[in-house]
């Protein structure tokens, strides 16, 4: 055994072209490695060219889970069947997604279709990698005719259509209903901040269990709080600036988490340094050791509620309701949880690329596999008709949507430009120091203020 | 004397049994919760051992993607790390001949380059490296992933052995050189058998090193079935959906055995006394 | 087949300098084949606005001025110096210690090594994210365990003053392969050495004294090289267990090179970052190969 070994190592290693017998064998000295190289290269393009079958085919890239891998895949076959078209997923999580989505972009090989988010759609689309979608509505291609307006808007920038809705979200403060109902407390929907800090209170004394707010994720609950005060637009790239006057305007945000650190009902970022960000499993409202550790609510976003259902433990009932706000009413909005687009280095493919879009957004059939994974169908005609194939949970999910959140919400704002993310780490960071008490409401307002305009002046 | 000796072998091997128990507690504990239901591996995290031992996460695990096994994943990093190992080591090995013991003009300057191309984090060169394989025509294959190895692309490899060529006495070279042997011969007959633990210690870090290797592979191969074990792996956690993290340790406990087995295999000519390692003559 | 001197095409190849470059050949084809261009193009980035998206403009040094009056810049900086010093000379004293405990050849000694060899193995995977965050968290195994004794725990990864020690604790934790280079080196010291020594007279201690350290040093000084230029570049332990946190505390250089160059759309400054890296370590390899005549053993036995 152990001579096997060694014999073929050192065979693999004579077979690469080394020179043999001492005292002048030594006939031809080319260089020793290329040859071995090339037959590697040459089986290597073998099985490349093996596994992509015949007929090309059209590649899909999207971030997500094994049941969104699965279904996205079974939906996809369905089109094959139909239209004799075959497809290379490319699924990764979200940070392999975007490194290799930049990557391709660029190289100009971005595949087809692609996955899109709303914090990346602008700088994509000012980009010119994204196609316009607009004459595709216009000959029918793309049938938009059941997607609300606002739903289809959010997917445009500067009037041209980029990106369709693959399902409606809307924010959502998950709570563990038993939990509540044992503490004899009940949660209203289109809580007020200060309604939502009593609550907090009330829960530490009875249950001993903190409120998790959103952390390092400033990207989703700054503008959220800031579009009570009418910042819908929080950066302002063509005047290279923050669209907010005074500091003060930055205080109520960070106070909800000073009054939580002082007060002690919020989940610290010492217990958040061991968990995964904003992971379903790992959150605190289903994962805890002890009440020290434990959160009665979350916030997340609706399109999450069935996995945190999932990895709630026997016994625990998840509720939903919306996020704190000053005025609900204005922070509220629906938001597409992400996007189909098709990209500007589609060339040939880029028609049949819109078709699959058509397909996955109007197709009843496809969508009953794909049974709103992503969030409501964007079209109206699609969710009715698959709404009684979906879970229990899916169902209060949409009703939440529809009665809760939009008669009482307002237009999503506007996608970021470059350099928001930026700003956005900046807010988490400052955030960070007020939890661990390094300074307070009005000092971390103003140290946004500061570096958010200074971020904003270098774009 | 007898006694004494016995003792002193016993506290050995207690302490490094003891000792290694604490550094492979966080496995255990990894391949133990590859073993418990998905969803009580958080809220059991305090225990070991699974109240109900199940092999459900193997099954879901094994399953795949989009209709592609593990199986599939498994044959496709075992093709790359090979082949790639096989490259980076006969490739370093010469290579490290010649830093080692052959004087040329351009040495020091080639020795010089190969420590700066490992001083240039990975990271900032992912975008032009795709951009020059992307003229190459080489994206959407397994060539950027193999052919570089080839040709000893990796200065740590190709220093590990020139430094190991420089342990190897000089004496024999000039032996071998008055028998008549060429330089060619001398590195074939007297520095390939002789530096045969570094060539294992080489293929035991190399494989491994490939096989952990997500980020060529996320860049380079478009195709779900084209993926290997590690890129695979990261498709069972995505926090912005949801997460299986059950299914993840068992195909992450999968993907440590094929190192594993080559490390067993090969470590045993790191063993002090079995080779008679050609110095005494 | 004869050159001008008279020499066959057979002596022709086997001259030093000949040889040389023919073995040398599968380095000079990957180096330039693979490394120089796409070198080039980063180095051409760092001159740039870039932001991969959009085309690169030339804008000079603005990029290296930025550097200067970055803050987290600094920090990152510092961050790195600090756990490259103290990471690096742990790993490697501890990898020596078991290389030697490990070295004697008993029925168990693969599965010694291997059970030190295998934290090594899981590299730098999620599960091993996981893995770490399970063990230093308020409620984790660590503080479980101190509880267990009466220690009150602490929020390891919570504490700008431990968190960057978890990872430490991690890099030595995977101290393997210089483990296994070392057993490689061990291996290559002649018997006939500590033969000689023993009938000398001399213990094991004054043996490795004498004749072990001496001869390890060109591994050590290998392993110290290749380490610490690991160390300066270390990228996957931040990147996904701490990201940084808490307030920058463990924010590793080539972490935040890495967020400017695809999360703040600013590549071109994440390419000047890294070249300054490159120079930094440039600098501290250069140093050490300078202090290697010292105390670095060459030559033969």
């Amino acid at each position: 055994m152990r001579k096997n070994v060694l014999a073929t190592l050192l065979a693999a290693s004579m077979a690469a072209g080394v020179l043999a017998g001492c005292g002048g064998a030594s006939s031809s000295g080319t260089d020793t490695a290329a040859p071995a190289a090339d037959a590697a290269a040459t089986e290597a393009a073998g099985t490349e060219t093996g596994a992509s079958g015949s007929g090309a085919s059209l590649a899909f890239a999207w971030w997500g889970n094994q049941t969104r891998t699965d279904r996205t895949n079974a939906a996809l076959q369905l089109y094959t069947e139909k239209n004799g078209v075959s497809f290379d997923a490319q699924p990764s999580d979200w940070d392999s997604y975007w490194s290799k989505l930049q990557t391709s972009a660029a190289g100009h090989a971005l595949p087809p279709i692609i996955q899109m988010d709303y914090s990346y759609l602008k700088q994509y689309a000012n980009a010119g990698s994204l196609v316009d979608l607009t004459p595709y509505v216009e000959d029918g291609t793309l049938d938009t005719s059941n997607i609300s307006q606002s739903i289809l808007d959010s997917g445009s920038v500067d009037g041209k259509l980029y990106a369709v809705c693959a399902g409606v979200n809307s924010p959502a403060l998950l709570y563990n209903k038993t939990l509540t109902d044992q503490a004899g407390v009940t949660i209203k929907d289109n809580m007020t901040i200060e309604e939502f800090e009593e609550l907090c209170r009330t829960m530490l004394e009875k249950t001993g269990t903190k409120a998790d707010l959103p952390y390092g994720a400033a990207d989703n609950f700054l503008p959220y709080m800031m579009r009570a005060q009418g910042v819908t637009e929080l950066f302002n790239a063509e005047e290279k600036k923050m669209n907010v006057d005074d500091p003060s305007q930055f205080e109520p945000y960070f106070q909800v988490y000073k009054d939580g650190a002082d007060q002690g009902w919020i989940i610290g970022a010492d217990i958040h340094a061991g968990l995964t960000s904003n992971s379903v499993e790992e959150s605190p409202l289903v994962y805890y050791s002890s009440a020290d550790t434990q959160a009665w609510c979350a916030f997340f976003w609706t399109n999450q509620m069935e996995a945190m259902v999932a990895a709630a433990p026997e016994g625990e009932e998840i509720g939903i309701t919306t996020w704190p706000s000053p005025d609900p009413a204005k922070s509220d909005f629906l938001k597409p949880g992400q996007f189909f687009s098709v990209s500007a280095d589609a060339g040939e493919n880029e028609k049949e690329a819109v078709k699959v879009i058509n397909f996955l957004t109007n197709d009843v059939d496809a969508n009953n596999i794909l049974l709103g994974e992503r969030g409501i169908p964007a079209s109206s005609t699609v969710a009715e008709a698959i709404a009684p194939n979906t879970s229990e949970t899916i169902q209060t999910v949409t009703d939440f949507v529809n009665n809760v959140v939009t008669p009482n919400s307002s237009t999503i704002s506007p996608a970021i430009p470059t350099g928001a993310n930026e700003a956005y780490d900046a807010c988490n960071t400052i955030l960070d120091k007020v939890l661990y008490g390094q300074i307070d409401a009005a000092e971390a307002s103003k140290e946004l203020f500061e570096q958010g305009n200074e971020i904003m002046s270098r774009q | 004397m007898r006694a004494k000796r016995t003792a002193g072998t016993i506290i050995y091997h207690i302490l490094v049994l003891a000792f290694g128990l604490i550094m492979i507690y966080p496995l255990v504990w990894m391949i133990m919760s590859s073993f418990k239901e998905t969803d009580t591996i958080f809220m059991t995290a305090a225990n070991l051992i699974p109240t109900h031992f199940t092999l459900q996460n193997y099954l879901t695990g094994w399953k795949g993607f989009a209709g592609v096994s593990f199986a599939r994943f498994f044959r496709n990093s075992l093709f790359i790390s090979v082949v790639a190992t096989i490259g980076t080591v006969i490739s370093s090995s010469i290579v490290g001949y010649s830093f080692a013991r052959l004087k040329f003009k351009l040495r020091p300057v080639l020795f010089a380059a190969m420590l700066v191309t490992m001083m240039l984090p990975a990271q900032v060169l992912m975008i032009p490296q795709y951009l020059w394989y992307q003229r190459l025509g080489w994206v959407n294959t397994y060539l950027p992933l193999i052919v570089p190895y080839w040709f000893a692309i990796q200065g740590f490899f190709v220093y590990l052995m020139t430094n190991f060529v420089e342990g190897i006495p000089r004496d024999l070279d000039e032996a071998a050189k008055i028998d008549g042997c060429s330089y060619y011969t001398i590195y074939t007959r007297i520095i390939l058998p002789l530096t045969v633990p570094a060539i294992i210690t080489a293929s035991i870090f190399s494989f491994m090193w490939r096989w952990d290797d997500f980020l060529a592979a996320l860049l380079y191969v478009n195709k779900t079935e084209m993926y290997p074990v590690s890129l695979a792996l990261k498709l069972f956690c995505d926090p912005s959906s949801s997460s299986d993290y059950g299914a993840m340790f068992a195909m992450a406990t999968l993907s440590i055995l094929p190192a594993l087995i080559i490390f067993f295999t090969l470590q045993r000519y790191l063993v002090e006394g079995i080779s008679t390692s050609g110095l005494k003559g | 087949m004869e050159n001008k001197k008279g020499k066959t095409f057979k002596e022709w190849l086997n001259q030093e300098h000949v040889a040389g470059y023919i073995c040398a050949l599968p380095f000079i084809i990957g180096f330039l084949a693979f490394m120089v261009v796409p070198m080039c193009i980063s180095l051409y980035y760092s001159f740039c606005d870039y932001d991969i998206l959009n085309p690169p403009v030339f804008t000079g040094l603005k990029n290296f001025q930025r550097m200067f009056t970055d803050t987290r810049w600094l920090t990152a900086l510092r961050v790195t110096f600090y756990f490259a010093f103290v990471s690096t000379p742990l790993r490697l004293i501890f990898a020596m210690i078991v290389a030697l405990l490990l070295f004697r050849s008993t029925k168990m000694t693969g599965v010694y090594r291997a059970m030190y060899y295998l934290p090594s193995m899981i590299g730098g995977s999620v599960a091993v994210a996981i893995l770490w965050k399970r063990m230093f968290a308020v409620d984790g195994t660590v503080n479980i365990l101190l509880d267990k004794v009466g220690i009150r725990g602490l929020a390891w990864l919570g504490l700008p003053s431990t968190a960057i020690w978890t990872l430490i604790i991690l890099a030595v934790w995977q101290f393997g392969s210089s483990m296994l280079i070392f057993l490689s080196s061990l291996k290559q010291i002649p018997a006939r050495l500590y033969e000689a020594a023993s009938i000398d007279g001399s213990n094991k201690w004054q043996q490795f004294w004498k004749i072990t350290l001496p001869l390890m040093t060109p591994t050590i000084f290998f392993n110290l090289v290749m380490q610490l230029i690991n160390g300066f570049l270390a990228f996957t332990q931040c990147y996904i267990i701490t990201q940084g946190k808490p307030l920058d505390s463990t924010l590793f250089y080539t972490v935040y090179m890495y967020q400017q160059s695809f999360e703040f759309s600013s590549t071109g400054y994440g390419a000047a970052m890294a070249w300054i890296m490159l120079a930094i370590v440039a600098l501290i390899t250069w140093i050490l190969f300078a202090t290697k005549k010292f105390w670095v053993y060459d030559g033969g036995l």
